[in-house]
């Protein structure tokens, strides 16, 4: 499993599919920190910052939702090649905001954006990569988030298994001692949206807009009946979700109907 | 630790006025570092380090993290390693400096009571004694608010078991009450106080009657109310967030895991605040969870502050501060859990007296 051979450095590649390449502009932004990764990795394949191409990867790290027939095809292309595939941020995870297009017609979407030329610019749903292949581990956020980014990378060098955090961000709130924002009268989704973030949006005034996803195994009607309480209706619960989790919705279609 | 201190009638006391309260604070952040309830937010509060008399608030309703913290701090590294050729392990030097820990509920002193129990059984925990040494308590009496059922619980507004000082809330100023040696001490330096020679008056505030059984009964209501339809119930509004536990004064439970640095050569081993509320708690590798369902760990939260360690010590380990209900995003209230229990095991006598007849 250890994806590092002895004295040879695991090879690492970068792809990006259909996202704002955040998650990828994050990374040089760890400008500190870039040569201590790259004492790490051998790095072969990444667009935003280079040139060179390589056949095959130690680790593969994926940004973006897969939303167009040739993305499928590339997507299977490299977990054919790498041994290890990591999701990057939130598109890759879960589809992310692009996946607010699946609550209208595929048609009206393509019209909307491409016009006449649609015909030109074949699409689909977003949907996240292990809706194709397998993703061995995953880094949420919208953008990722860095620490925990390098928590993975860090991990899967030294061929640890990483540790992802599955428990909601009223947790990290509680850590910092945080004054609730539910409690100011905000909005927020802290109490079912994934840890991970150290609650950076609550640490500065902001509500949780559930960038990191769902918690597992979450109580839907609880959380209905939470926003409630604090005086949201569930149609404003459910078109705040949405934001970035339309297709772990979808998957809870009955929402608000009871 | 545990000695019972006398009622504060039979205590010296004396007299500040606001302005002598602003004027001992500072001569107590001469003595040693002060901590004490500030705002925190909009309309929070958090024991903090004074740095400034005016900013400390002694008319607070409950600050979202107790005192535990600063014996058992959220995240704390416990060893520094090494990878490189032999491995090397180094522990971190604890700082051990004088506290004085001003404006203490009487309830959340009996937490760290209940703590030094915790800590103290088979192992006992090094960091947090470290830590624990040094500090002086000066308590303060509060008025009970919807959320606070200490008295319920046993624990009197005017409990100064642990302070050294004991203030109370007075017209224009605060009544000083020593209760020991130490409280004594700082009282003659200090110097300015008014004393008081005649009786004293006071009116203590009416006992909440909160809970519908006196709390002597409630670990025997616990033997009988496991299979309870109560904790169903409870689980259809919680979301399992983990904040009654991580606001809880009495809960210690806490994860260990290693984190390296970029290097990979050097790294930490590191400390955090768990909750049993959590997804991942009660999972084991392999990925089974013992305790896979909201309803189960709501009773088991539940079973360790009223059952499991009151079985060792005695004492129930939840002391009705109501951070659990207050903070509580779903606002699921413990005294109601605890109401509905009540109910069921009445149900259940009322059931088995029947059949007896």
């Amino acid at each position: 499993m250890s994806a590092r051979k002895k004295s040879q450095k695991p090879k690492v590649a970068f792809f990006d599919f259909t996202g704002c390449e955040g998650c990828q502009l994050n990374k040089l932004n760890l400008e500190n920190d870039l040569l201590g990764i790259l004492e790490l990795i051998d790095l072969v394949e990444f667009r935003e910052a280079m040139d060179d191409k390589a056949e095959e990867y130690d680790i593969a790290f994926i940004e973006g939702s897969i939303t167009t027939p040739s993305c499928v095809e590339r997507i299977y292309d490299i977990r054919r090649r790498t041994k290890i595939l990591v999701a990057l941020g939130q598109c890759a995870v879960s589809g992310g905001i692009n996946a607010m297009k699946n609550n209208y017609p595929l048609a009206q979407v393509q019209e909307e954006v491409y016009g006449k030329d649609k015909y030109l610019f074949p699409s689909m749903p977003a949907m996240p990569v292990r809706a194709f292949v397998q993703v061995d581990y995953e880094v949420r956020g919208c953008p990722m988030s860095m620490p925990e980014f390098l928590h993975v990378l860090k991990s899967l060098v030294l061929g640890r298994k990483p540790e992802i955090k599955d428990y909601a961000v009223c947790v990290e709130c509680k850590l910092k001692e945080n004054e609730c924002v539910l409690e100011k009268g905000m909005f927020c989704l802290g109490p079912i949206t994934r840890a991970g973030c150290d609650a950076i949006c609550p640490s500065n005034g902001q509500y949780c807009t559930g960038c990191r996803g769902l918690v597992s195994n979450m109580n839907k009607n609880g959380a209905i009946e939470m926003l409630k309480q604090h005086g949201f209706s569930v149609e404003e619960a459910i078109k705040r979700m949405a934001m970035f989790n339309t297709n772990e919705l979808v998957k809870e279609a009955n929402w608000g109907n009871r | 630790m545990n000695r019972q201190a006398k009622d504060i009638s039979e205590m010296k006391c004396c007299f500040f006025d606001q302005n002598t309260t602003k004027q001992f604070i500072e001569f107590l952040m001469s003595k040693a570092k002060v901590i004490a309830p500030h705002r925190k937010g909009e309309k929070s509060f958090s024991f903090q380090e004074t740095h400034n008399p005016e900013e400390v608030v002694l008319n607070y309703n409950r600050t979202i993290q107790p005192i535990k913290k600063f014996f058992m701090p959220p995240r704390e590294t416990l060893l520094e390693f090494e990878l490189n050729g032999k491995p090397k392990v180094k522990k971190p030097e604890i700082k051990i400096e004088e506290r004085i820990f001003l404006g203490i509920h009487s309830y959340d002193m009996k937490a760290i009571r209940l703590l030094d129990f915790s800590f103290d059984r088979d192992k006992p925990e090094a960091n947090y004694f470290l830590r624990r040494q040094k500090s002086v308590f000066i308590g303060i009496a509060y008025e009970p608010d919807e959320y606070h059922f200490a008295q319920d619980l046993g624990i009197d507004v005017y409990d100064t078991t642990g302070f050294s000082l004991f203030m109370v809330p007075a017209e224009k100023g605060f009544l000083i009450f020593e209760v020991d040696e130490t409280g004594h001490r700082y009282l003659q330096e200090f110097g300015k106080g008014l004393p008081l020679d005649a009786e004293l008056q006071y009116e203590r505030p009416e006992p909440t009657k909160k809970l519908k059984m006196h709390y002597n009964r409630l670990p025997q209501i616990f033997s009988h109310v496991y299979d309870s339809p109560v904790w169903k119930k409870v689980a259809e509004r919680c979301l399992g967030c983990g904040t009654c536990n991580l606001v809880c004064s009495t809960c210690y439970c806490f994860d260990v895991f290693d984190e390296v640095n970029l290097n990979i050569k050097e790294g930490t081993r590191e400390r955090t605040w768990d909750s049993c509320m959590l997804n991942p708690f009660a999972q084991v590798a392999g990925g089974e969870n013992f305790r896979p369902t909201l309803d189960s760990r709501t009773r088991h939260r539940l079973y360790r502050k009223f059952k499991y360690l009151t079985d060792y010590s005695g004492e129930l380990h939840c002391i009705g501060c109501g951070r659990c209900s207050y903070f509580c995003p779903a606002k699921i209230s413990l005294v109601e859990i605890i109401n509905e229990l009540i109910e069921d095991y009445n149900r259940q006598q009322q059931h088995a007296a029947v059949t007896v007849s």
